[in-house]
């Protein structure tokens, strides 16, 4: 494998693991998982099914996933950094994970919320990671070697966060609660004492409906918000004025994500839709329709395809079988908008899903506490409709 | 009688001349021999709302005391005070009179004076003025509502008149207080008919309701009618006039749908919690819709049983749909209906409604004729049994409906009971009509030493064509086939010296001779049981969860009834034949997770096995070609969903629908194909499938070439998007290389230069190696 990583980082280098670095000491041991070793599995053969409907061969992921266990509670949100070498994991509890993509090894933790984490990012060159938490604190990390490098305290919930395209700027949108508006606010890290201050340049005040989800809109002009109401809003990261408000979705938009250059993006709405949508013009595109809502939404990067992760909503999972909660990640053709594939495993709601930045694999999160990373067979890539 | 109307006015008249002189008091009107009908010009001081009156006006005189009204508006007052007075009794006019000077003495008093000037004419009309007073003025009722007269009373003389008032009061007395009482007499002895005054119109309609037809004795039997039917009677006009002509409605061809050149069916479907209601055409492709209405019903559809028209429910009736556009056809008002049936000829529809209810105008359940739109008749609903309460012969002549120990057959047109009296059959706890004919099969349960009996009775004829002695019975079900060849009675008995309860089928072939009887018996609990549409075969479902077993039976001709397959291991609680039979369809709605068996009885091959997960219904098309298996929001809250099958259970269509609720197949009507020209075409077979084969394979390469083309287009307007997209995109390289320090980072490996080599080894296989000794 390619690691962009120096050499040290490393520590023994070429010795059969990556030594563990020492802020790993403080990592969540979890019962069972002490002193073993993740392992690699052999994929298992693909199964070729025919679709009843269309008769066209349906490609279910048959390979079997590396299951990740690092959390004890549901996954709220998972991301690989730009090479997709490293994944990061956040959870209901307050531990922050980071895996190696290729075998499912965790690297380490970054330890010091004390909430419910919702949400993280890391930066362009993955120096940085940024985290927002229900513990009202939104926090950045040194990637590497787990320090904290700042804490930003809020009134409320931070329910997302994200760097801009150089990784000089952060942003993160805070929950309507306890009697806080909701607030998506703006710091420059070039400015140390904009952190130091807890002093945002920019902070804009969302009064209707509170944003559930957003992403940096590309070259960091302005940012892309998804709301409770099923709004779409695309603010300017300057000035804070909305550029454009469009509504596509019923209801709340769960889930945002872009493409990979960052052109068009990719909404999952609790509508039991996703859609996409031109992120300068916020145009819709297409819309992918299934039974449940959709938690997530994941653009590949090389094919035309979308994989929606959903199900029946947490609250009611406990009253039914995995059968009818749906739980299945399910891949849609984007411009036929029509699904093709679907790859079963959780047995609770998908609550996130990402696509390896290759498209060879790809993660999904889910309200079981676990994170699969299932690399594609042959099928997959081979696949292709008849047109 | 019209001697009696004639003779009875002069007298009345007389008669009333007398009291009026003795009216001045409010008191009520002495109790003497009075009649107070009026005649022409007869003062109103009759009936104890204008004697309110008076008291009225005699207390009106001093009434204006604080301020006294205008002068002219209050002579105007008296005017017409005075000439009230003066249509009332001359003893008014007194009163009226002094009442005038008091209410001047007071007005010239102290008080301002308001009277308006000499000349000044009042432009507001009393109406105006007080509407709402005069609203509530007491009404000219002249009683003649209230009067009856009775004929056919015993003529006696004087000696015995009394004897005879006090019989008659006895009777009449019973539907109100008799006010008045009238005998005229002739030659010293009554005539033989009386008047009789009630307290109110109310009490003679319903003395004449009941006590006409009162037989009194042998020689008299009452006619009572009222006062005011007379003169209804007498002016009817001698010439007749010719009924004006109902405008003719076109109404299209209302089965239009027939004549669809492909032979599709249509279904109805009820979505959205039944906000929404959709006809569409089946296809086999994809449901083709035909009209979709939003609030077209309130609680569910019906279609009527030969699919002419389309049944909507509403809280204020029944509407019927129908035509091409389905347009309104007709309307039952029926307020708060809930359930309705069509006669199987759809000329009249049941309605019910638990409203509406009284104890002398039935309307719990009313027969409504379709075409006109009018109540045939209502009913009243003691008895909360079963719906249709009314269950109607195979041809719609005769309809029946089952109250203790009683069968009321009705027939039609008339509506009214069959040979005027229903059947009594005491302890009757079943019926059914056959569906081939005009018989009818009832079962009585064991009474003491009489066994339980099944009996078939011919209509009209009420011939008992054959009779079933029981023994032991606890429960019987009756089970038409649907050509009425034959009735499975299924029988369950506990016999003398078991114990539990043994289930027979006692099968009447209904077209021989003398209808023998067979007996199945079966060892295990019944689950299920159903016929064979149009054949001889039936199925059964029997055994206990999880071991359910169903057996497919087949009555020879000689009446030998034959075992031809058992499967065990079944996933199924109900059985669905294909309307053409052959085919069925086991399913395991509900608990069982909605298990699909699709069997084929004329060699019993199991020809797919499926499932639709916690399906709630199984619908086959009229023609037994589809299936349709769904789940209702009504019984289930997600996945709301019907699938279209081909009857070998090939999966044709997933059609998700919001709270989707009910769908129901458009029935057809009967063929009117002889069964010859069936046979012929069922000998052509081949010949005809090979055109229907070309057509399919036409439509499928057509169908897949849609979709190519569908996709082509789609992929090309994406492609266009995305170039667009993509040389934004280009344009913008500077300034993301900008962004990023000069780092190009627009490919995963665009870098690849900067990165430096590193191997790591990872672990591929697992090993946990004890360590040491640990407990």
């Amino acid at each position: 494998m390619n690691s962009r990583r120096g050499s040290g980082d490393g520590g023994a280098g070429s010795a059969t693991y990556p030594e563990t670095p020492p802020w790993q000491l403080r990592c969540l041991l979890l019962p069972g998982t002490r002193g073993r070793r993740p392992i690699i599995r052999k994929w298992a053969q693909s199964v070729f099914r025919s679709c009843s409907r269309c008769g066209l061969p349906r490609v279910t992921a048959g390979m079997k996933p590396i299951l990740l266990q690092g959390h004890e509670r549901s996954i709220t949100q998972i991301k690989y950094n730009r090479e997709g070498d490293l994944l990061f994991t956040v959870a209901k509890d307050p531990i922050v994970n980071v895996w190696y993509s290729v075998n499912g090894e965790r690297l380490g933790t970054y330890m010091g919320h004390t909430g419910a984490v919702w949400c993280v990012d890391a930066d362009w060159d993955t120096k940085h990671v940024l985290t927002g938490s229900a513990d009202n604190s939104c926090r950045l990390w040194d990637c590497e070697t787990g320090k904290q490098l700042a804490l930003l305290k809020t009134n409320s919930a931070v329910r997302t966060c994200g760097f801009d395209f150089g990784g000089n700027i952060i942003m993160f949108s805070t929950d309507k609660q306890m009697g806080y508006q909701c607030f998506v606010s703006f710091f420059d890290l070039r400015d140390p004492s904009q952190i130091d201050n807890n002093e945002p340049y920019m902070k804009i005040p969302c009064n209707d409906s509170k944003i559930t989800s957003a992403v940096w809109g590309p070259l960091g002009e302005c940012i892309i918000a998804g709301h409770e109401s099923g709004e779409l809003n695309q603010y300017s990261a300057k000035s804070g004025e909305v550029l454009v408000n469009v509504k596509e979705h019923s209801r709340q938009i769960n889930d945002i994500q872009l493409s990979r250059d960052m052109t068009m993006f990719v909404t999952a709405s609790k509508d039991n839709t996703a859609k996409l949508f031109d992120s300068t013009t916020l145009e819709h595109q297409k819309t992918f329709r299934t039974e449940r809502p959709v938690n997530s939404a994941a653009l590949s990067p090389n094919y035309d395809h979308v994989v929606l992760g959903g199900g029946q909503e947490a609250m009611d999972v406990t009253t039914t079988s995995t059968r009818i909660g749906k739980f299945e990640a399910r891949f849609f053709h984007l411009a036929f908008e029509e699904e093709f594939g679907r790859v079963k495993g959780h047995f609770g709601p998908i609550n996130s899903v990402a696509f390896h930045p290759d498209g060879k694999s790809y993660s999904s999160g889910g309200e079981d506490g676990y994170v699969r990373i299932h690399y594609f067979d042959p099928q997959y890539f081979e696949f292709e409709f008849e047109a | 009688m019209q001697d009696a109307e004639n003779v009875a006015v002069p007298e009345a008249a007389e008669e009333r001349a007398e009291p009026g002189q003795q009216q001045p008091a409010a008191e009520p009107p002495p109790d003497e021999g009075l009649l107070r009908p009026a005649g022409p010009g007869a003062p109103e001081a009759a009936g104890t709302e204008a004697s309110s009156e008076e008291v009225a006006v005699a207390e009106a005189g001093p009434e204006p005391e604080g301020e006294a009204p205008g002068e002219q508006a209050r002579d105007e007052r008296a005017d017409s005070r005075a000439q009230a007075a003066s249509e009332n009794a001359g003893g008014n006019e007194g009163s009226a009179a002094e009442a005038e000077p008091r209410a001047l003495e007071n007005g010239d008093a102290d008080e301002p004076s308001f009277s308006d000037p000499e000349d000044f004419v009042d432009d507001v009309s009393e109406e105006e003025l007080l509407g709402d007073v005069l609203k509530d003025r007491p009404q000219e009722a002249d009683g003649i509502d209230s009067v009856i007269v009775v004929d056919n009373v015993p003529q006696v003389g004087p000696d015995r008149l009394e004897k005879l008032k006090n019989v008659i009061h006895k009777i009449f007395s019973k539907f109100g207080k008799i006010t008045n009482d009238f005998y005229p007499e002739e030659d010293g002895k009554t005539k033989g008919y009386i008047f009789l005054e009630y307290a109110s119109p109310a009490h003679a309609v319903d003395a004449v309701k009941n006590a006409d037809g009162y037989k009194l004795d042998k020689q008299h039997t009452f006619r009572v009618n009222l006062f005011t039917d007379f003169d209804k009677y007498m002016t009817i006009s001698d010439e007749w006039d010719i009924p004006e002509k109902q405008p003719f409605k076109d109404l299209g061809n209302l089965r239009y749908w027939l004549e669809e050149a492909e032979c599709r069916d249509q279904y109805s479907v009820i979505f959205e919690s039944g906000d929404r209601t959709s006809i569409f055409w089946n296809d086999v492709k994809d449901p083709v819709s035909i009209e979709e209405r939003a609030r077209w019903t309130e609680t569910y559809v019906r279609w009527s049983p030969k699919g002419t028209y389309l049944a909507t429910f509403h809280q204020r009736g029944i509407a019927l749909w129908g035509g091409e556009k389905f347009k309104q056809i007709q309307r039952f008002s029926h307020q708060g209906v809930q359930l309705i049936d069509f006669s199987p000829c759809e000329r009249y529809l049941v309605t019910f409604s638990p409203l509406m209810d009284t104890q002398d105008d039935p309307q719990a359940i009313i027969i409504w004729d379709i075409l006109t739109g009018h109540k045939k008749r209502g009913f009243h609903c003691e008895s909360s049994a079963h719906w249709p309460i009314f269950k109607w012969s195979h041809d719609g002549k005769f309809f029946a409906r089952m109250t203790l120990d009683t069968l009321s057959i009705y027939e039609t047109p008339s509506m009214g009971l069959l040979d005027k009296k229903s059947l009594k059959i005491s302890g009757i706890k079943d019926f059914s009509w056959s569906p081939g004919g005009n018989i009818i099969a009832f079962w009585v349960p064991e009474d003491k030493d009489i066994p339980a009996r099944v009996t078939l009775m011919q209509l009209p004829t009420r011939q008992e064509i054959r009779v079933r002695n029981l023994f032991n019975v606890v429960d019987c079900k009756l089970h038409w086939q649907k050509n009425g060849d034959y009735l499975c009675v299924k029988v369950d008995r506990t016999p003398k010296g078991t114990q539990g309860v043994v289930t027979n089928f006692e099968i009447f072939r209904m077209r021989e001779k003398q209808v023998p009887v067979d007996v199945v018996e079966m060892k295990e609990t019944i689950i299920a049981f159903a016929w064979e549409p149009n054949g001889s075969k039936f199925a059964v479902l029997h055994g206990e969860a999880p071991r359910i077993s169903v057996s497919f039976y087949h009555v020879k001709n000689n009446g030998k009834i034959e075992l031809i397959k058992m499967f065990d291991k079944q996933q199924a609680n109900t059985i669905f034949w294909s309307p053409q039979g052959q085919f069925v369809v086991l399913a395991g709605l509900r608990s069982m997770n909605g298990a699909l068996a699709f069997v084929d009885t004329s060699d019993c091959t199991v020809m797919n096995i499926a499932e639709h997960y916690m399906a709630s219904d199984v619908e086959w098309d009229p023609t037994g070609r589809y299936v349709v298996t769904s789940v209702s929001w009504w019984s289930h809250k997600v996945d709301n969903a019907y699938w279209l099958w081909t009857f070998q259970g090939r999966l044709l269509q997933k059609n998700n629908k919001d709270r989707f609720c009910q769908l129901l197949w458009r029935p057809r009507p009967p063929t009117l194909l002889s069964q010859e020209q069936i046979k012929q075409i069922k000998k052509d077979l081949k010949k005809y499938s090979k055109i229907f084969e070309q057509k399919d394979r036409l439509s499928q390469s057509k169908a897949s070439k849609e979709l190519v083309e569908r996709r082509r287009t789609m992929m090309e307007d994406f492609r266009k998007y995305r170039k667009m997209a993509q040389e934004l995109y280009m344009e913008q390289k500077n300034e993301r290389l900008e962004l990023r320090g000069g780092v190009d980072t627009d490919e995963l490996d665009s870098n690849v230069d900067d990165w430096e080599e590193e191997t790591i080894e990872f672990f591929v296989t697992e090993e946990i190696i004890p360590l040491g000794n640990q407990e």
